[in-house]
């Protein structure tokens, strides 16, 4: 298994990049901006921000990381090693959600709007996977940063409009079908958190496994060299 | 260390590759040669495994590819025409990452020093020249002392001092034992640098040989040679075989009036213009 290495080369690269220090100024924002917040809204601020950054946004910095790969050809080398698309993926999405879940304890701890760690956590490692794969999804059959924004707006509206509608006050039952509405349900440790676990668990794998499919057709259209 | 055998390859109705069979011997350097979409790409991504859906028999190192596992890969090196490195990541941290990929591993300070990156190990590969890049992209291929290496124009964009020392690099992989299958459409890199060349047009192979063999096949050889009369230079040409026969030539000589006197061949580029038809551009 070589998701070590890959690791441990994806948060190199991320780190080299700048997505830590990135990341680090928007905890810091994000944290000084809730303590100006009243008290009765800083929890669903809270959630609001940690829903709609660390984890939603690894849409964007995966897509991102994938098309850097593809414009510096790495990917071509990476196509002709031992590595397979599984292990490709999932290093991705766990440096990713390694950063997620960091800024997100960092905003609900800073934030002191964290109570339950366990679903906390869950949340926004289940949700940044989910966002990252989608990411992933839509990077690996496109040339440019260009394309790539317009390919997520459809994507981001599917994903965010029945979590927001959730959060500010919208909660049919049946809403819990939705990934993100699981999301939110774990970020605020609500009463459905369990079940909300297992369904954002499902549509994670689904993520995943579609992510990798596409990955692997990717790398083998990228991988022949031109003789 | 290659064999293929009645390979036959298509994406759709139209064959891409067609009754293709060829072998290449270990330690051998083998040039691709053909113009753009004669089948070149896909027969690459044959031979390292990406494509798979082929009929016919590809072995490499004993491995029918179609059944390759992830551990075929450790036996193969890859040197992309253009570098495939992290532009902000160092020499060093580059290596270092693509070294970690594999179960081999070559130590990277003797290979830095070789290609003569050694006190730029540290800089970042954005700052590096076309050249460095080249360069290090070359031992990029080489950090798992992989017993193949594929090639695809090396010295392409180079200047003559790095294109000498990237056919020089190639040569030392060659002394060393390793396989190398290169692309090249600098005729005289194929010519200086391989042993056998394949002529590949239109999916199929039109021809297999070494240069030399291609070249002399022809019996093209000519003498060419300038004299004066009447006060202006004349050119004159003969066969190289039959140059006993040249009365001229005879008198040219015993008379020392020849200006100039040289045989010519054709070049590899002439003959692969005769055989296919085709231009390598």
């Amino acid at each position: 298994m070589k998701i070590r290495a890959l690791l441990i080369g994806d948060i190199r690269f991320q780190f080299k990049y700048g997505f830590y220090l990135l990341y680090l100024l928007f905890t810091v924002i994000y944290v000084s901006l809730l303590y100006l917040l009243p008290g009765a809204w800083k929890k669903p601020a809270a959630v609001l921000m940690i829903f709609s950054d660390p984890a939603a946004m690894g849409l964007y910095f995966m897509g991102a990381i994938v098309l850097f790969e593809k414009s510096e050809r790495v990917l071509s080398s990476l196509a002709v090693s031992p590595i397979k698309p599984t292990e490709y993926v999932a290093a991705k999405l766990l440096s990713i959600a390694l950063i997620a879940v960091l800024v997100a304890l960092g905003i609900g701890l800073g934030g002191g709007v964290l109570s339950a760690p366990f679903s906390f956590v869950t949340g926004v490692f289940l949700g940044s996977c989910l966002f990252s794969s989608v990411g992933v999804i839509l990077a690996a059959n496109i040339a440019s940063l260009n394309q790539f924004i317009v390919a997520t707006i459809p994507a981001e509206l599917v994903m965010n409009l029945p979590a927001l509608a959730y959060l500010f006050g919208w909660r049919p039952a049946w809403l819990l079908v939705h990934p993100s509405v699981c999301m939110i349900e774990l970020l605020e440790n609500g009463t459905l958190s369990l079940p909300a676990a297992g369904i954002l668990t499902v549509w994670t794998l689904l993520a995943v496994w579609f992510a990798v499919r596409v990955m692997e057709k990717s790398l083998r259209h990228l991988g022949g060299v031109r003789l | 260390m290659i064999r293929v055998e009645n390979l036959c390859f298509h994406y759709t109705k139209q064959p891409l590759i067609q009754n293709m069979s060829f072998t290449v011997d270990q330690g051998e350097i083998f040039g691709f040669l053909g113009p753009s979409g004669a089948g070149k790409s896909t027969l690459q991504k044959i031979l390292t495994g990406l494509l798979t859906t082929y009929t016919g028999s590809v072995v490499v190192n004993g491995i029918e590819v179609k059944h390759r596992s992830s551990h075929f890969y450790e036996m193969i090196g890859v040197d992309f025409e253009f570098p495939s490195l992290y532009e902000k990541l160092s020499a060093r941290e580059n290596l270092q990452f693509f070294s970690s990929l594999y179960q081999t591993h070559q130590e990277i300070e003797p290979l830095l020093e070789s290609v003569g990156l050694l006190q730029d190990a540290e800089k970042h590969v954005s700052d590096f020249s076309k050249g460095m890049k080249s360069r290090l992209n070359f031992i990029k291929a080489l950090l798992h002392d992989p017993a193949l290496l594929f090639l695809d124009e090396p010295t392409s964009g180079l200047d003559p001092t790095n294109s000498k020392m990237m056919k020089d690099l190639i040569l030392r992989e060659k002394a060393k034992g390793k396989t190398i299958l290169l692309t090249t459409h600098n005729m005289y890199d194929a010519t200086e640098l391989c042993d056998r060349v394949a002529f590949i047009v239109d999916g199929k192979l039109r021809a297999l040989d070494t240069p030399h063999n291609l070249i002399q096949s022809r019996g093209a050889s000519a003498l060419r040679y300038t004299y004066l009369e009447d006060g202006r230079e004349v050119q004159a040409e003969t066969a190289l075989n039959r140059t006993g026969e040249d009365g001229r030539l005879h008198g040219l000589i015993q008379e020392n009036r020849l200006l100039s006197i040289h045989s010519s061949e054709p070049t590899l580029n002439d003959i692969f213009v005769e055989l296919t038809g085709r231009v390598l551009e």
